[in-house]
């Protein structure tokens, strides 16, 4: 009877084994015609510089067009490999960190054959670079329905971006006591790219912001008499058990006819530094007319910077929100911060963005402190929804006390990155200052996808989408990523370690 | 003997199916359009790796089919006779026979909710199913080793009883009903067994048909009693609108003139849609602008008759945006095949192809939507066939030309913008009118008025 289950178990590790590698490594088509292009390969990784580590850039041709695709990938010690499955091209993990291995520093050439009407079509071959920087190898966001008001399931997640997993962080079903009302979760921020010191909100039912202090996690309320909210937009000083809040009073208002949807806008804005260590909230600015808003620290802890609005022109000012909102602009400003007495150095214009007619959101400062990264667009302080949003990188060596502009900044071309007519905003740095992150709507116009960019001595690659198992998984996939953030780890609390804090 | 049981349970099952069918259907088409089965591995693995995921997965399966009230009808009109021939195995003809059906009578009050799911009803008949088969095993060690593999079983299967699983739209109360008929099927095969020497089994088939007529009597009473006919009617409201049945609507309306929100708002629409609603709207009930336009809730089921006005108008950006929010407000995070036909829809007409083409996708992934997903699917980026198309067409000819926020409420400002953006879009002026008239405004309807005249 054992000699029977063994004989069989072996027997079914043969199979699959046979049937895996049928299904993963096809022939190459004997004969095609020369389709004399670069094929139409979803997502388009043709001719993109991609980091050492990242999991399998598994692709497809479109299923409606092809019946089968073949790609062959040669690595730089000349070693080739085949595989195709329908029109699916799914790279087993292993094979696949082998020849980034052999490749580092140097292309993988990718060469594309696609059955069309049962006649097979030879593509011109693309190269992948194979950069020698690594990538951060986790990734969080939360994954969200583009949605208006409501909101159903969402969830805080984290991706292995050296591989296909993804895990949960946190859930707005696990603590929500009150469904009617529901539950939202949002803006998860880390210290310094790592997760012992970490955070993010529960808003709506059972809220509060969830704190993880030197792994320790609990549960705190930021909101005071003197705040006009509890903290929204955080930012963990780099160094310091010190986290930088916008505060806000956020509305939104709906399009009805106009692909950006929704505006969302502050009525009011200040920013507020919080001190983990005491639990207390001091005002860094609060301007009672001016919105501050979006703080992020440099990379050495020295600096604050955010945006603020300009002054309206006066026969604006005290009219409708709904009226005025694209005349609200924002320019990027930075405060001096002394670490040791916690006091914040006057106010510096760093970028005027509204002397170009223009509104600057989200900065981050490389890791090296050499660039800036921000979005930009016409107006307001939610650009993830302005189809005309793009991300900028100025050298930050150009800024010697006088404000930059777009003629004095000397900006990097960022057409590589960028898409023409759909939201690119949610810039971030990785680790190393190697990888740019960005939140992009380029795929439909309304579901954000995570795309990454290499940068090295001031020129930046082009843009590509995160890497998923399946390469249809975008496409079915109905949540936006919103808010993607690097870290060197995973979160190591689980989800009902995270829940434990709302028993208290 | 076995006739009179065969006779009972038919009938049993007959008056479910009657009851389902002819004064319940609107509850059964409610359950469907609240949920999205997909015939995707994905969905089906997400659902079945739960406790309780088995008879989750069975109850959305059945509950697809409530698209059509009758088919509906015959599922639970099988499920619950089904249950009461499994709760009967237990006991014997007697007086006791007609305590059978009372585990199916307390699943049949239990779906008078609009809020209880079907799956519920199926980790009933897993459970007295495995009970049954256990029972029929011989005495000893292998009825123990029996019990011992199929109760983590059953435990995937229906899941945790106190729990609740999903067998309930709210997850956070507790379906007591449910509980109780679960509760029955145990208890009284137990009474059956402890009250063996006191009642006799009878030989005829009388005593038992007593007990069934007393059973039947007292719990019919019960069901007829807790039916939600206003309810119902609510529902029957909705259904017609989502099928733009504009005649059965004024016709059922003349019948019973709707006193509800959501009945007065399918009314005036399908007023308007036959040009009648200025000269006739008076002769209905009438509840302000709250009856015509009314602000969008933050509820599944008020915004999507609205939605359906919206889109109507040709508010194809605030239909999208309220039928949106109805589907992110559905208490159990499902999904609705309507809501993501008419979320495609309005994509397509705004020229929003991609994201059209994703609900599509999805769409052509459930029985009943999928040969209208791969009607649809082709009109994607031709230009031409939607402007042909008579009701794609019509609706993006009548888009706003220039955008402009607004909030919850409507004003009467939208609609006069939408008019005057394309005056062939009489719904639009016949909507402003009423409008005016509801909210007795006299300057503003004169001052349409005079804008007419000058056209």
């Amino acid at each position: 009877m054992k000699r029977n289950i063994h004989c069989y178990i072996m027997l079914l590790a043969v199979a699959m084994v046979m049937i895996s590698s049928c299904a993963s490594h096809p022939d190459v088509p004997s004969s095609s015609k020369e389709a004399k292009c670069q094929p139409a390969i979803y997502p388009d990784y043709c001719d993109v510089t991609i980091p050492c580590n990242i999991a399998p850039l598994n692709f497809m041709l479109p299923a409606d067009e092809f019946t089968e695709c073949v790609a062959r990938i040669t690595t730089a010690d000349g070693k080739q490999h085949t595989y195709g499955n329908g029109v699916k091209v799914q790279i087993p993990e292993g094979e696949w960190h082998e020849m980034l291995n052999a490749s580092k520093g140097k292309s993988l050439k990718v060469e594309v054959w696609g059955d069309k009407a049962g006649e097979w079509l030879s593509f011109n071959p693309f190269e992948i670079k194979i950069a020698e920087e690594p990538i951060d190898e986790y990734l969080s966001y939360r994954l969200i329905e583009p949605s208006y008001v409501a909101w159903d399931f969402m969830e805080i997640a984290q991706r292995n971006i050296t591989t296909f997993e993804e895990t949960q962080i946190f859930n707005n079903e696990i603590t929500c006591t009150d469904r009617a009302s529901g539950q939202c979760i949002n803006c998860h921020s880390y210290q310094n790219y790592k997760t012992d010191n970490m955070l993010f909100h529960v808003r709506k039912s059972n809220g509060g912001t969830v704190l993880v202090n030197d792994g320790k996690i609990s549960r705190v309320n930021l909101k005071r008499d003197y705040t006009i909210s509890g903290g929204v937009y955080p930012a963990w000083h780099p160094t310091e058990k010190l986290i930088a809040f916008s505060t806000n009073l956020t509305r939104q208002s709906f399009h009805t006819s106009n692909p950006n949807k929704i505006e969302v806008f502050d009525l009011a804005s200040d920013m507020i530094l919080y001190d983990v260590k005491t639990d207390s909230v001091t005002i860094v600015s609060n301007d009672s007319i001016l919105l501050e808003v979006y703080p992020t620290w440099s990379s050495d802890g020295k600096y604050l910077y955010y945006c603020k609005s300009v002054p309206l022109p006066e026969d604006m000012k005290g009219q409708e929100i709904n009226v005025i909102y694209q005349k609200i602009q924002y320019n990027l400003y930075r405060r001096s911060f002394d670490v040791a007495t916690h006091n914040f150095g006057d106010e510096e214009l760093v970028y005027d963005a509204a002397s170009a007619d223009k509104s600057v959101t989200l900065p981050r400062i490389s890791p090296d402190g050499r660039y800036l990264l921000f979005a930009i667009g016409q107006y307001g302080c939610f650009h993830s929804r302005h189809h005309d949003a793009d991300i900028v990188c100025i050298p930050m060596d150009k800024y010697t006390g006088t404000a930059l502009t777009a003629e004095t900044c000397s900006a990097v071309d960022m057409s590589p990155v960028n898409s023409a007519g759909y939201s690119d905003s949610y810039p971030s740095w990785s680790s190393n200052g190697h990888w740019i992150m960005l939140a992009s709507r380029r795929d439909d116009g309304n579901y954000s996808r995570v795309y990454f960019a290499f940068f090295k001595d001031g020129k930046v690659g082009k843009a590509f989408l995160l890497p998923q198992e399946d390469p249809e998984h975008n496409t079915f996939l109905l949540k936006s990523y919103n808010r993607p953030e690097f870290m060197v780890e995973p979160v190591k609390i689980s989800v009902d370690e995270f829940s434990k804090v709302f028993d208290k | 003997m076995n006739s009179a049981r065969y006779l009972t349970s038919s009938l049993f099952g007959f008056a479910v199916v009657l009851f389902f069918g002819l004064a319940y259907p609107h509850h059964l088409h409610y359950q469907e359009q609240f949920q999205l089965f997909l015939f995707d591995s994905n969905y089906v693995c997400d659902i079945i790796k739960q406790p309780g995921g088995v008879a989750d997965l069975l109850g959305r399966f059945c509950t697809q089919f409530f698209l059509f009230a009758w088919v509906g009808a015959v599922i639970i009109g099988l499920l619950l006779t089904a249950i009461q021939l499994l709760t009967s195995r237990f006991v014997g003809d007697s007086w006791l026979y007609g305590l059978s059906f009372v585990p199916s009578f307390l699943l049949w009050i239990f779906l008078l909710d609009e809020h209880a799911l079907l799956g519920g009803v199926w980790a009933v008949m897993i459970t007295l199913h495995a009970v049954c088969q256990i029972v029929r095993l011989p005495k000893g060690w292998q009825r123990y080793v029996a019990i011992v593999v199929v109760l983590p079983i059953l435990y995937w299967m229906v899941g945790p009883s106190w729990t609740g699983s999903h067998y309930y739209r709210y997850p956070n109360v507790a379906p007591t009903l449910l509980y109780a008929a679960w509760l029955s099927a145990i208890v009284i095969p137990l009474l059956a067994y402890v009250c063996r020497k006191w009642i006799k089994p009878s030989k005829g088939y009388v005593v038992s048909l007593c007990s069934f007529v007393l059973v039947a009597g007292a719990m019919g009473s019960i069901v007829w009693k807790n039916a939600n006919f206003k309810a119902e009617k609510v529902m029957q409201y909705d259904f017609m609108a989502s099928h733009q049945l504009w005649n059965r609507i004024i016709e059922t309306a003349n019948a019973e003139k709707p006193n509800n929100q959501i009945g007065v708002t399918v009314q005036n629409l399908a007023l308007a849609m036959r040009g009648q609603l200025t000269r006739h709207m008076f002769d209905y009930n009438q509840n302000g602008i709250a009856g015509l336009l009314p602000d969008v809730q933050s509820d599944a089921t008020s915004p999507i008759p609205t939605a359906e006005a919206f889109y109507q108008l040709g508010m194809i950006y605030v239909a999208q945006r309220t039928v949106f929010e109805a589907q992110e407000a559905i208490l159990d995070f499902q999904k609705s095949g309507r809501c993501y036909k008419r979320l495609a829809q309005t994509n397509l007409i705004i020229g929003s192809y991609e994201v059209a083409r994703k609900y599509l996708m999805a769409l052509q992934k459930t029985l009943f939507y999928r040969e209208w997903a791969n009607e649809t699917l082709p009109l994607l980026e031709d230009e031409e066939a939607i402007a042909r198309h008579p009701e794609y067409g019509r609706l993006r000819k009548s888009l706003y030309k220039e955008s402009f926020l607004f909030s919850d409420h409507v004003t009467p400002e939208m609609l006069e913008d939408l008019y005057f953006s394309n005056t062939d879009n009489m719904l639009a002026l016949e909507y402003l009118k009423a409008y005016y008239m509801l909210t007795n405004n006299r300057e503003g309807y004169a001052n349409l008025l005079l804008k007419l005249n000058k056209q």
